[in-house]
Order: C-alpha cells, then structure tokens, then sequence
C-alpha cells in the first residue's frame, strides 16, 4: 500500500486510459437485473464519509453511495454534468450549478444546494480531514472555518429553487471545479448531516456513526454491513436518479495479496479486480474471464537531484539525458511489465489531455549518444570503464524502496545499463517510510530514487513540481520536488495553469510549455506509466472502463445468464 | 485467595506500564514519520492542512510531552484517534478481538483433543510403530513453520481440492449467522495455528504418562485387581494432565501472538493483522492499542495459570 501517492489517486480511484474492450452488449442482448458484483481489494477501507477519505478503498466505496456533481469521461477525462451541470462566469469566479431535479437521497428526499453547502461545512469542522484546502478560495471559507460566520457567504442556494445554487471565489483557481466540486465535495444529506454544522461541535463530524454505516445515498448503491476486515456489503439503490442498478449487490472484499486475488478471479469468487503483469497470460487462458487494458494515470520513475553537491555530476542536463539514452525503458516495459505500459518522457501520461501531443524528444534507446553526452559534459573514461572529471568519479546512488519488486528490478536493469555507458550507480534499498522521510524532508542524502506517482483528474503539476514545493531542511520546509528543479519559465507555466485563462486549450498550451522544458532537462528519467488489467467475468455487460473511469456507469451493468 | 489476585494484579501493573514505555519507544524511535507517511502524494494540500493534522493527533508536541500524554491517557485505556480510521484506536481493536478469540480458543481445542489422545496412545503403545510415527510428528509439527504449513494448505484444499476456503471469515452472500460456512473458513487457520501445540502436547503428554504409569500407586490400583480401562482413564490420565492443565495460561497467550501471522495467511480478521496493518503505516495510535491489548491477555493468562496452578497443586503456596 502506500507505494504511490495514495491521496491524489483518490480523485480518479479507478482511473484507466487508452483502448480497452469496449462496449460488449450485442444490440440483441436484453439485460436483466440481479447478480452480485464482487471486487477484491488487500485492504480494508477506513470510513464511508467522503470528507475523511484519504486512501483508494475507502474512495472505491464511498463513492458508489454518494454521487458526485460531475463525472468523468472514461476516455479522455472530460468533466461531464452528473448529479449537477455547471455555467461559470465570465470573470472564472462563480460556478453556477443546477441539482438533477430527479436527484434524491435514497430515502425519497431530493438532494438540493443546502447539501453541497452541508459538505462544506462539513470538510470545514472536521479536524481529522485533509480536504481543506480544496475550498480555501471561496468566500468566507475562512471566516467560517474560524467561527466568526455560521455559514460560508460565498455559496448561496438560490431560495426560489433549492436545486439551484453559486459558488463564488476568491480568485481565479483552475483546478477549483475538479478539486471543490469534485469527490470530496458531493453533496451531503443535510437532514442527516446537518446536526453535525450547527456552532459550536468542532470536529463532531470527526465521530459521527454515519461515518462507517451511511443512512442515505445519492450514488448507484446504499450501505448494508461492513464486516471489518473481511468485506463491506452494499445493495442498490432504488431511487437512483439515473435508473435503479441493475446488478442487486455489490460486495468489497478483502483478500491476501495480489495471488490469491487472481485465484479467486479464476474460481468466480471475485468477479471484478486488477491484476499484476505477471498474470495477465493466465488470465486470457481463461474461457469464462475477460480481460481490459487501458493506462493507467500513474508513472514508475527515477528522479535525480539536480542540486546534489555529493553527486554533481547530477547538476549537468548533458548527463541527465545522457541518463536518458542510455536505459533502454522500452526493454524494461517488455520485461518487468510483460509489455503492459507505456515509455514515459514528461509529467503528464499521454491519456491526460494535459499530455503534449508531438514535439518530444522520445530519448531511443543509444548508448552512443548517451557517452558523447557524458563526454560533452567534460568527462573522460577511465581505466575502469568508468567516466570521470577532475578525478572524481561520474557515480551516484538510487535509491528503491525494498519490498517493490518493479521497482527493485528497475533499479537492477538501470545499475547494470548505466554501467554500460560508464557510469557508476550504487543501488541501494530502503524502508518505503525511511524514503518518504528523506524525500520530503530534502535529506541530502538522496542523489537518486525510484518512486511513482498517482495523478489525479486534476492535472495541475504545482505540488510536485512547483519551486514553492522543494523541500527546505534548513527552514523545516517539507515538499514533493524532492529533486530541486525548477526555472523561471518552468515556474511560470505552472502558475499560468493554474491561475491564467481556465479554458482547457489554454491550460493545455501552458502544460505544453511545462512538459517540454522536463522533457528537455530530463529532471527524472520518468520510467513508465503501466497499464491497468483490469478483469471481470466474460457475461459482464455494458461495463467500458477508461483511464480516467472504470465505473462511470455502474448502474448500467448486467449479467447475461 | 483474593488477596493473591489482587497482588498479582498490582505486580502487574509495571509490566504493563514497561510494555507502554518500550512500544512508545520503538514506534517513535523507528524511522518514519505517520503525518508525512500519510500525506504522501497528496500534492494538493497545502502545508498548514498537513501541520493541523499533526496536531490534531498530537504529534506537533515535542516527545517527552508526547510521552507524559500518553501514559496519562494508557492508563484510561485512551490510545487516541487511528490516523487511518478516523476512530478511536481501542474500540477498533476491540471490534476485531472476537475474530482472535475465535481462532485461538479454537486452536487450543484442537490442540487438547488431538494432542492429548496422541500423547497417550505413543505411551501405551510405547516402542511400537505408532509410538514412534506419534514422537516424529511430535518433532516435524513442532519444526515447521506456520506460514510455510498454511500455504501448503491452502493449495492443496483450497486452490487443488476446493474443498475449503482458504480467506476471510464468511462467504460473499452468506449470513453472519451460518455457522457451517464460519467453521469451514475456521478448520485450515486453527488447526495451523494449533499445530506445534498438538505437537508438544503429544510429546508432553507421552512422556507424563510414561512417568506417572511407572508409579507406585498405579501399581498398587493394578494389584488390587481393577481393570486396566479404569486404572488409566481414573488414576494415570488424571495426574498426567495436571501439569497440562496448568499449562494452559501461558498458552493462551502464545496462541494470540501467533494468530498475528496465521492471520495474514488466511486474511483472518483479528488483532494481530490490524495491528500489523497499523505497524506498516505508522498508525501509532492503533499499534500501541493493539500491543497493549495483546499485553493485558499475556498478563491476565498467566494470572489464570498461576491461580489454577495453585488451586491443582496445594503444595504451591501463595507466598
């Protein structure tokens, strides 16, 4: 667990890309309601409250009990109306929106403006959640947050229609429709949230039952029983305002690890879950099981301290691309993920629409090229058959952390291949917790590290890449731009991204510029993205996972008898 | 009697309090930071959310106040909010105490009803072939290791047979109270977590009737002419399982300790794999739950071992 970034995965938990099996209902096909969908998982979730959701298990199931106010096209991530649609003004400052009206709570109640409003206040009393910051642009968050207002003047629920209500902010924020309007801010029932808002119960939300037994749902299916550690039991919702599921139940359950999990795909016991690479041939052996492929919006990469004063070498870009030709990614796609995964060269995984289309340097596999960089940077090889300059040494070490075995064996394959071109690596492994550490804490001890990262439907890079978000040991500073990189225009793009023009074409032409100075600096040499394998039994109908969505459309599911 | 219990349970309070020191020691002596462990990959957190969190469980305090806070609290049986769970991390380890219970009782039932008889029968057969098929296994059970022993049987009955389940507690779809689908999830995880007590208990309970069988006063039963039947099961079995019996305390609380690892074999949900879970992500709230808990079951099975020991043998007097 833990292995990427766990809380960004949250937005898009089951997020996937590229081609995949598509639709398989033959026009003739009737559906037919009942079954049981069964989905493994090696971890247990932690609460069924949107607002504390910090981990993949939990999200997975909260969010089939409570709807979002957009969804996500599986495909291409484009924000779609949901529970919700949206207009946004002119000045990218208010978002108005318009409730469903078919939208109810389970229980018959509709789900009106004063929900979200709930889910704000919510987020904003909690103690233990970690969402705040989501909202910090609206108006009056603060005052509210602070106790000096009883509600956030900035929402307002329109008193003539109550499934209406606007959202103003601050100042303009890109990523506010994705991160205020998105998973953790699905509106909440006020008729069984709202004793949790009143003044004066700071963090009673934190300790409300409805946290681990929701009483209502706005989502495809309604809480039944969680059997701590074993499996949690949801059955569908009836007033679901897009149909009522077709599919009766739906069960999360908790198994051993990654083999028992395709065991027991292969015996019917599960009948949804991801498997590992290694499985993938097993599996499409299998007459009754089928199998989609699609990328996933994560990378496996090797990231390079580009202020390292132990490895300088590190400091010079002509080596870090060198470091670039000289690993042959492609081999390790075939080798460590049996082909299932994609070459990365820049941040965004080309699934994103933030992904530059053309104009990258791919960095093929040429050890050449690689040592007439090393040698342009005024390194000569030694004896050894090491490069070296001044005397010193063209080495360093990477770091993996111990117990990832992908990542152990990149880090196998990246010592050997760079030895090929004369550079010495000491590998080196880990406790996944001692990296984390040292990584946010800016320990100088770091000359490189393998990590990966999970990235959200929000595709802004400001917490990883930002300047702001290097990590400072002297000032206590903690960060995810482990590595230091920055420059101005790099900075800029950032910052254009985020808080420029929020068209997606423009956000996109900044994103560009971003990608391509990393893909010119090469301040990781970003690995993979690997695919998601995703399998479900051969008479699962209707299902048509995407990178950014595996279950946009649950409700629609069936079973052909 | 009484004032034996009450003494035994004050000695136990600095056991108890020594196991609160050394698990606040390693937990946040250890590499790793839960907050950052937590946060990890969050990149669209600001770091004011990140700091408020540390203090809202209390780890922005410096450690010696950490420390005072903590014993404070122990002592109230307070271990503060799981990081992960948002709950208080007594009352989650707690919800999972059934489940361990289960397994161990059942475990030491096993033990008793397999390992008694085996003892036995290697005795009264003493030298035959049965003898010594009993005192091999009595080796073998005792040698192989658990987890080793659970894979072996989940793929032949689970994976090759499919005669049993090889996870969790209950079948998808099955109610909580179908007491035929809990003991078939229940027999590979007890009998696994029995077996190196069925081993020692063979090789005891052989060794205490060889011993008890060559005293004076088994011969004396012989001699007044009473069945062999009655000699055995009246004289010999009864005093061969004295020392069993007092056994049993220390036992217990073996059993519990080595659910943790059967528990992560066969996806058990007990203590021990919560708390193992919580030691992987630095949950510390959770962990020193879980280990004290673990602490006061040590300490109460041996108080129950020490008070029967007194109670079977009145030559041990409460000093």
């Amino acid at each position: 667990m833990a292995l990427l970034g766990t809380l960004s995965l949250v937005a898009t938990a089951c997020g996937p890309t590229g081609p995949s099996g598509g639709s398989t209902a033959a026009p003739e096909e009737k559906p037919v309601a009942g079954g049981r969908l069964i989905e493994g998982s090696f971890s247990d979730i932690k609460t069924m409250n949107p607002m504390l959701v910090a981990d993949v298990p939990s999200s997975t199931v909260t969010g089939k009990i409570y709807d979002t106010l957009f969804y996500a096209d599986p495909k291409n991530g484009e924000l779609k109306p949901n529970l919700g649609k949206w207009t946004i003004s002119s000045d990218s400052l208010t978002y108005n929106w318009e409730i469903d009206p078919k939208a109810n709570w389970s229980d018959g109640k509709p789900v009106t403006g004063e929900d979200y409003l709930t889910a704000l206040k919510l987020v904003a009393m909690s103690k233990l959640t970690v969402r705040k910051s989501n909202f910090q642009d609206i108006e009056g968050w603060k005052d509210f947050v602070d106790g000096k207002a009883t509600t956030i003047s900035g929402v307002k629920v329109d008193s003539a229609d109550p499934k209406k209500f606007s959202v103003k902010f601050a100042k303009v924020f890109c990523p506010a429709l994705v991160n205020a309007f998105g998973s953790s801010a699905g509106p909440m029932p006020t008729h069984i949230f709202g004793k949790y808002t009143a003044a004066g119960q700071a963090d009673a939300i934190d300790k409300a039952p409805e946290n681990t037994a929701p009483t209502v749902s706005s989502g495809p299916y309604v809480f039944k029983e969680w059997r701590k550690g074993d499996q949690v039991i949801l059955t569908k919702n009836q007033n679901y305002f897009k149909g009522a599921p077709l599919i009766d139940e739906y069960v999360f359950k908790i198994v051993a690890d990654a083999t028992v999990l395709a065991a027991q795909l292969k015996t019917g016991e599960l009948n949804y879950g991801t498997v590992e690479p290694k499985d993938l041939a097993d599996m499409e052996a299998q007459q009754n099981l089928k199998v989609f492929k699609y990328q996933a919006l994560s990378y496996t990469y090797i990231g390079w301290n580009v202020k390292s004063t132990t490895a300088p070498a590190l400091q010079d870009k002509r080596v870090r691309q060198a470091l670039a030709f000289g690993l042959d990614m492609d081999a390790v796609v075939k080798s460590i993920l049996f082909g299932q995964g994609t070459k990365m060269v820049a941040h965004h995984p080309p699934a994103s629409w933030a992904a530059p289309g053309a104009g990258l340097n791919q960095y093929p596999y040429d050890k050449a090229k690689a040592e007439d960089l090393i040698k342009q940077a005024g390194f000569t090889k030694g004896a050894d058959g090491v490069y070296a300059k001044d005397g010193k040494p063209l080495e360093f070490s990477i770091v993996a952390n111990s117990g990832n075995k992908t990542r152990e064996t990149l880090l196998q394959v990246a010592t050997e291949q760079y030895k090929a071109i004369g550079v010495k690596v000491n590998p080196k492994l880990e406790a996944f917790e001692t990296m984390v550490d040292k990584l946010t804490t800016g320990n100088q001890e770091i000359q490189g590290w393998i990590i990966g990262w999970s990235l959200g439907l929000e595709p802004d890079p400001y917490g990883i890449w930002h300047s702001s978000q290097i990590p400072d040991p002297a000032a206590k500073k903690t960060g995810f731009n482990f590595g230091a990189f920055t420059n101005p225009e790099f900075d800029k793009a950032i910052e254009a991204g985020r808080s420029g023009n929020c068209s997606q074409a423009e956000r996109k032409k900044n994103y560009e510029t971003f990608n391509k100075i990393l893909n010119d600096e090469q301040p990781y040499n970003f690995g993979f993205s690997p695919n998601t394998l995703l399998v479900v039994p051969q008479n699962l109908r209707a299902i048509d996972p995407g990178t950014f969505s595996a279950t946009w459309n649950l409700e629609k599911w069936w079973f052909k008898q | 009697m009484r004032t034996y219990v009450i003494r035994r349970l004050l000695y136990a309070i600095p056991t108890l309090v020594a196991i609160a020191t050394i698990t606040f020691l390693i937990t946040r002596l250890a590499p790793g930071d839960p907050i950052r462990l937590f946060t990890f990959g969050a990149t669209d957190l600001t770091r004011e959310d990140i700091e408020a969190l540390r203090a809202a469980h209390g780890l922005d305090k410096s450690l010696p106040e950490q420390f005072a806070l903590y014993i404070v609290n122990a002592a109230q049986l307070k271990f503060g909010n799981s990081i992960l769970y948002h709950k208080d991390a007594m009352s989650l380890v707690l919800e999972r105490l059934p489940n361990t219970i289960t397994l161990a009782v059942s475990a030491l039932v096993l033990q008793l009803i397999i390992g008694v008889p085996l003892g036995v029968i290697a005795a009264v057969n003493r030298g035959k072939w049965i003898d010594n098929a009993v005192r091999f296994f009595g080796v073998v059970g005792h040698a192989v290791p658990a987890f080793w022993f659970g894979l072996m049987l989940i793929i032949i009955f689970s994976v090759t047979l499919r005669w049993l389940p090889s996870q969790g507690v209950l079948t998808v779809g099955k109610d909580v109270w179908d007491i035929g689908d809990r003991l078939k999830h229940l027999i590979m995880p007890a009998f696994v977590l029995a077996l190196a007590g069925i081993a020692n208990y063979s090789r005891y309970l052989r060794t205490e009737t060889l011993d008890v069988i060559r005293q004076d006063y088994i011969r004396t039963a012989e001699a007044k002419g009473l069945g062999s039947k009655t000699v055995f099961m009246v004289h010999a079995l009864r005093n061969a399982l004295i020392p069993v019996v007092t056994a049993l305390g220390g036992v217990l609380a073996f059993l519990i300790s080595g659910a943790l690892v059967i528990e992560q074999v066969f996806t058990w949900p007990g203590v021990g794999q919560f708390t193992y879970a919580a030691a992987r992500q630095k949950d510390y709230p959770v962990i020193t739950a879980g280990v004290m808990l673990g602490g006061m079951l040590l300490v109460l099975s041996y108080l129950i071992r020490d008070i029967a020991y007194a109670v079977v043998d009145p030559r041990i007097k409460v000093k």
